[in-house]
């Protein structure tokens, strides 16, 4: 349907508001010259009636006053181009008439038709001495300009009157082109207005049905990229940034959600197969091992699952994070204590030189799993007997915690890459999202977390937090 | 001790209530958050565990209603969600815990018997603990096992306590580290174990009766042989 376009509708509102101006307007130019021609009118009807009193006043009370009168009025009335229509009747016509007060004369009377109705037309509207006044007399269509003269000394009024016929008639053509030409400026409006809104918004409709398209099939797909930088152009590149992003992320979910396949096939597969052999064997003593080896790895199997949603969510900015302030140093040495019994256990030798007083603006819970995260790579990937050194300084506006071995620092083959999930060195046991981990929730808190190795061979992991509430010792 | 599971998953629910049958409880069942309420308001539990996904109403609301309407039994919610809602976490406070799934049987009765006393106010603050011959001195932080003072770390000292005070219950390295060192954190390497190793070596020193168990695959046990 037509009339559900958005094209149709505006063009529909934008030709009425087209319409109602010019309209108005032309109400406006009408009225102006309907009262210009009415003043001409009368300037004409006022000085003729001038003439006429002053030839009436001048012309002495004999038998010739009459005809002498009579014929200025007759010239007065051929003044105007006369017209007559089908029945003769004259149209464009002006009268004269003039009254003699208190004698039994009677009245003289110029003009066309019979002066009966002209008289008590005048004698029944009160007409002001000196200014036309429109009058409606009976038997003719039109009003009657009239203005009335008193001829002084004589006891003589005299009219004059002019039909409104001619006035009208300018009018009325005025209007009848005015609507013809209206009519049509609004008609061609319409149709500009209409194809022009057509046009733009098909281009909508192009990036709605290649959007569509899209969603159905094929991610790679974008919109035709268009040179202008108009508010359709920026729609269409706007929606190919989106859909960059989205593709992204498609990608990134899928080579998750490949890795996570693959990661857990081994251990449930290991899983499984202990099961069943608990199951299958001769009841003896070992079963109770097997079960809890099941256990086991399905704790580490919930872990892993746990860590992948948590990485997945700070990676996608979802972390709510409950700041408060919190002791750097504290919660450092707080997991220094708790790992320390299992860095012993590798003789690996732990030394820790934390600032005292180092306070950021973080989520505690997370900044532990930070350190924690950070304690577990160094015990899952350094050889035995290695120096870990943990340091902890205030720099200016910042926080910067230093995690550095002398191991043999990160292999090659990840070089830049290791804060990316699943990336691990080969002969790594862990499952590449310790690090990952860190560096999402680093990042949520408006920091950064660098990775170098020491010229002297060895590791170093630096992370850099804004101080929010640093507090100078 | 009569208990209420609300819980829509029916393995859940039929292993919940074998497990807290056989530790001794009474347990009813509902598995919507509409018959929960109704048995809830029936007033005979001393402690309800909800689910917080419920089919036909949130767990949290379900609750709300509880309390609305005059139920006072303590709540122990089981939420599928690993980041716990801050709304959840509120529930602390009044009295209520949280767990998350999957749990280990041994929290989720630890948390239930906890639960169960705060609610029956029957001091906790004893300064003495004992189990076999081991003796735990809560106010001069000293331990002994017979004659026998123990050289203890501090770290080591609140370990030893909490497995005393749990003696004869499983508890897991998560409880472990939530109650000894107030972490919730899941380490993928055997820190724990290494602390109960050290730990086991002063108390369980060559020739005396062992009192620190490994339960494999669940966690650690303090008893007598």
């Amino acid at each position: 349907m037509i009339r559900t376009t958005a094209a149709w509708r505006i063009s529909v509102w934008t030709t009425l508001a087209f319409a109602l101006g010019t309209g108005l307007a032309f109400a406006i130019v009408y009225l102006l010259v309907a009262q210009t021609i009415r003043e001409r009118s009368d300037a004409w009807l006022s000085g003729e009636a001038d003439v006429l009193a002053q030839v009436s006043a001048d012309t002495p009370k004999d038998n010739l006053y009459s005809r002498i009168v009579g014929e200025v009025a007759e010239l007065a009335t051929r003044e105007l181009p006369d017209e007559r229509n089908s029945q003769g009747q004259r149209l464009n016509s002006v009268f004269f008439l003039a009254e003699h007060l208190g004698e039994n004369e009677s009245p003289l009377w110029v003009g066309p038709g019979e002066k009966v109705a002209f008289r008590n037309a005048i004698q029944g509207a009160n007409l002001g001495r000196g200014t036309p006044q429109s009058i409606r007399v009976e038997g003719w269509p039109t009003s009657f300009r009239v203005v009335e003269r008193h001829v002084d000394g004589r006891g003589t009024n005299i009219y004059l009157g002019l039909s409104n016929r001619g006035d009208l008639q300018v009018l009325h053509n005025l209007t009848r082109r005015f609507l013809l030409l209206w009519g049509g400026t609004v008609l061609l409006g319409f149709l500009i207005a209409y194809l022009s809104a057509r046009r733009t918004l098909l281009r909508v409709e192009q990036i709605t049905e290649t959007v569509a398209r899209i969603g159905s099939e094929d991610l790679g797909e974008r919109l035709a990229a268009s040179v202008g930088r108009d508010e359709i152009s920026r729609l269409a590149q706007t929606f190919n940034l989106m859909l960059d992003r989205i593709q992204s992320s498609v990608n990134q979910l899928r080579s998750v959600t490949d890795a996570v396949a693959h990661d857990l096939k081994s251990p449930v597969t290991s899983i499984r197969g202990g099961l069943e052999s608990a199951l299958c064997n001769e009841p003896n003593e070992n079963w109770r091992d097997s079960v809890g080896e099941a256990i086991e790895g399905l704790d580490r199997l919930l872990n892993q699952l746990n860590t992948t949603l948590d990485l997945a969510e700070a990676e996608a900015g979802a972390l709510r994070l409950d700041r408060s302030p919190i002791d750097l140093a504290g919660v450092a040495q707080q997991l220094i204590d708790l790992y320390q019994p299992a860095m012993d256990e590798r003789h690996h030798e732990l030394t820790a030189d934390l600032e005292d007083h180092v306070v950021v603006s973080a989520d505690l819970s997370l900044f532990r799993r930070v350190v924690s995260n950070l304690l577990e790579n160094e015990l899952a990937h350094l050889p035995p007997k290695c120096r870990i050194q943990i340091r902890l300084r205030s720099q200016q506006g910042s926080a910067a915690l230093v995690i550095e071995d002398n191991g043999p620092g990160f292999p090659p083959e990840i070089a830049g890459r290791a804060f990316e999930r699943f990336v691990k060195g080969q002969h790594s046991p862990g499952h590449g999202l310790g690090l990952a981990f860190v560096d999402a929730v680093v990042k949520a808190h408006g920091g950064a977390v660098q990775i170098s190795d020491r010229p002297a061979g060895g590791a170093v992991i630096t992370l850099t937090l804004p101080a929010g509430v640093l507090q100078p010792a | 001790m009569r208990l209420l599971i609300v819980e829509d998953d029916a393995a859940i629910r039929g292993f919940l209530e074998r497990a807290l049958s056989e530790a001794g409880y009474q347990v009813d069942t509902a598995n919507d958050a509409k018959s929960g309420e109704l048995k809830a308001l029936e007033g005979i539990h001393d402690a309800l565990i909800i689910d917080l996904g419920l089919p036909d109403m949130d767990g949290l609301n379900l609750i709300a209603r509880c309390r609305a309407q005059g139920s006072s039994a303590p709540v122990l919610i089981l939420s599928a969600r690993r980041s716990v809602d801050e709304r959840v976490k509120g529930l602390e406070q009044g009295g209520d815990d949280y767990l998350t799934k999957p749990f280990a049987l041994a929290e989720l009765l630890a948390r239930l018997r906890n639960l169960l006393r705060r609610s029956s106010p029957t001091p906790n603050d004893a300064v003495r603990l004992e189990a076999a011959d081991l003796q735990l001195d809560l106010v001069r932080h000293e331990a002994r096992r017979g004659d026998h003072l123990l050289q203890l770390t501090p770290q080591e000292f609140s370990l030893l306590e909490y497995l005393c005070r749990n003696a004869g219950r499983v508890v897991t390295r998560s409880m472990i580290l939530d109650h000894v060192w107030c972490m919730r954190i899941d380490p993928a390497t055997n820190i724990v174990d290494v602390h109960i190793y050290r730990l086991r070596s002063k108390v369980d020193a060559l020739g005396r009766t062992p009192l620190i168990h490994t339960i494999r695959g669940v966690g650690y046990m303090l008893k007598r042989a």
